[in-house]
């Protein structure tokens, strides 16, 4: 029987930018599938070698909305390397707290989107919402911005954090592990996302490490990998937490993973802010063209960013970068799509990019 | 993180040295074009120890210089990697089955990560 092609896209079809998929179809059945990325190439790599490093993060930012802070934190942080800087430390703290905020904001996107695409319409959603919307008001009450924040600053923060920061980050973290504990149910005693989830979509953990998948799709293929963990940085080292694995590989796995990492946030939450110091110093330099000079060295540095590793690769000139290399974990998850969707059901194909959870502003760069 | 410049021709034993010392996670590939050579970087990962290798490859900056094995076979996660590095840098990726590029309405007669691809007019006035 002839194959017959469908073009899906170039609208993602759960929203999250432009990207197109060419499948070939036998009855609903994949037989092959084409991933078509580049529609929001901004050539950024080669427009930060035009400017100057502190005039770089409001770019990173736009890597992956849903997450600003993490490609913000990790472009500053590689710089603070490169210039020889060392970060305050109650701005560490101060950092880790929004961080894993933001950590929790994302993946609540990616619960209310999963369970729309599965057509377990706006419930989910419309809860999610709710709740990540405090968290951006938290996150506007600190940094002053609402979705981007360029907040971070060499060695600190852009400003110093509000009288009631410790107060309401508690509350805000209390008030999220009760409301979020409630989803459990409604998702997990839902058979249709239960069916719909469990089994589709497998990666085994050897195809995981030969496809090169990051983040929470490799720890939900059962390989126990964070950087959080393996290659700490800030205060990662001092934090109690666990990394969250599971071992199906599943689309069912990659959504108990992330369910399960916003409670582990959530307790690094609460335990740097009880180790954060009380002197609030965490207000960075305020940003000038001409920064010190850079060191020679070639820098790479990675952070566990929401959506997987984030990896930047500098080698400086001494005012700006001579080359960037952005490399990030949705670049690498969106490779996989090739491999793992042949034999597939079509409508599997949305589970499975549910819970990759691509943002395609992130794949291009 | 281990860095090792290795030669072209060895690159295939060197990365079954590679994989049976435990680097088996691909972390990326990328190149940077230095006034007189590009340099293409693997980057490999132990994801048991955290471990990272850093593998080097200088290319002459001649037409029939600029070239590399693909490493899909040993590493399928290589596939987007060769892609974006024939693209953005002009470098041929020999023994790829796939020839589609990564942005594909690119032209590819410039290579927009080269130094010869001035962005605009800003990189002189900042100078």
């Amino acid at each position: 029987m002839p194959l017959t092609r469908i073009n899906v896209g170039p609208v993602h079809p759960s929203t999250h930018g432009v990207l197109h998929f060419v499948v070939d179809m036998d009855g609903d059945t994949i037989r092959h599938i084409e991933t078509h990325v580049g529609f929001l190439h901004r050539g950024v790599e080669k427009l930060c070698e035009t400017r100057m490093y502190m005039q770089i993060p409001s770019y990173t930012e736009k890597f992956d909305y849903l997450a600003p802070l993490a490609w913000d934190d990790l472009y500053v942080n590689t710089v603070e390397k490169v210039l020889g800087l060392e970060v305050k430390e109650t701005a560490k703290y101060a950092r880790m707290i929004l961080l894993e905020f933001q950590r929790i904001a994302s993946h609540l996107v990616f619960l209310g989107t999963l369970c729309n695409d599965l057509g377990q319409m706006f419930t989910m959603f419309m809860w999610s919402f709710r709740e990540r919307d405090s968290i951006l008001r938290f996150l506007e009450d600190v940094t002053g911005g609402r979705m981007f924040y360029v907040n971070i600053r060499l060695t600190g923060l852009n400003r110093k954090l509000p009288d009631d920061f410790k107060e309401h980050a508690h509350a805000l973290a209390d008030s999220l592990e009760t409301k979020i504990k409630g989803y459990k149910e409604i998702m997990e005693s839902n058979p249709i996302f239960v069916e719909r989830t469990k089994g589709v979509g497998r990666i085994t953990s050897k195809q995981a490490v030969e496809y090169g998948v990051s983040g929470h799709a490799l720890r939900a293929s059962g390989i126990e990998y964070d950087i959080r963990k393996s290659n700490p940085y800030y205060k990662y080292s001092e934090m109690k937490f666990k990394v969250c694995t599971e071992t199906a590989g599943d689309a069912f796995a990659r959504y108990k993973v992330r369910y399960n990492e916003i409670f582990e946030s959530i307790s690094i939450i609460r335990q740097a802010l009880d180790a954060m110091p009380d002197d609030n110093n965490v207000e960075g330099m305020p940003i000038k063209l001409i920064s010190p000079q850079a060191k020679p060295d070639i820098i790479v540095n990675n952070s566990e960013m929401p959506r997987g590793e984030g990896i930047i690769y500098l080698v400086p000139d001494k005012q700006r970068p001579y080359r960037i290399y952005f490399r990030s974990g949705t670049y690498t998850n969106a490779a996989v799509l090739e491999h793992i969707c042949e034999g597939i059901k079509y409508a599997d194909l949305f589970t499975i990019l549910g819970s990759m959870d691509l943002v395609a502003a992130d794949i291009d760069k | 993180m281990i860095q090792t410049e290795i030669q072209r021709k060895a690159l295939a034993r060197t990365l079954n040295e590679t994989k049976s010392k435990g680097f088996s996670y691909l972390k990326f590939i990328t190149a940077v074009d230095y006034p007189d050579h590009v340099q293409v970087i693997y980057m490999f990962a132990n994801l048991q120890t955290a471990e990272t290798l850093n593998l080097e490859l200088k290319l002459h900056k001649t037409d029939d210089d600029l070239w590399i094995d693909s490493i899909v076979k040993e590493f399928p996660s290589a596939n987007w990697y060769e892609r974006e590095l024939s693209e953005m840098f002009g470098i041929k990726v020999m023994g790829r089955s796939a020839k589609r590029l990564l942005l594909e309405n690119w032209n590819g007669t410039e290579y927009p990560l080269r130094k010869e691809f001035v962005w605009g007019n800003e990189y002189k006035k900042v100078e």
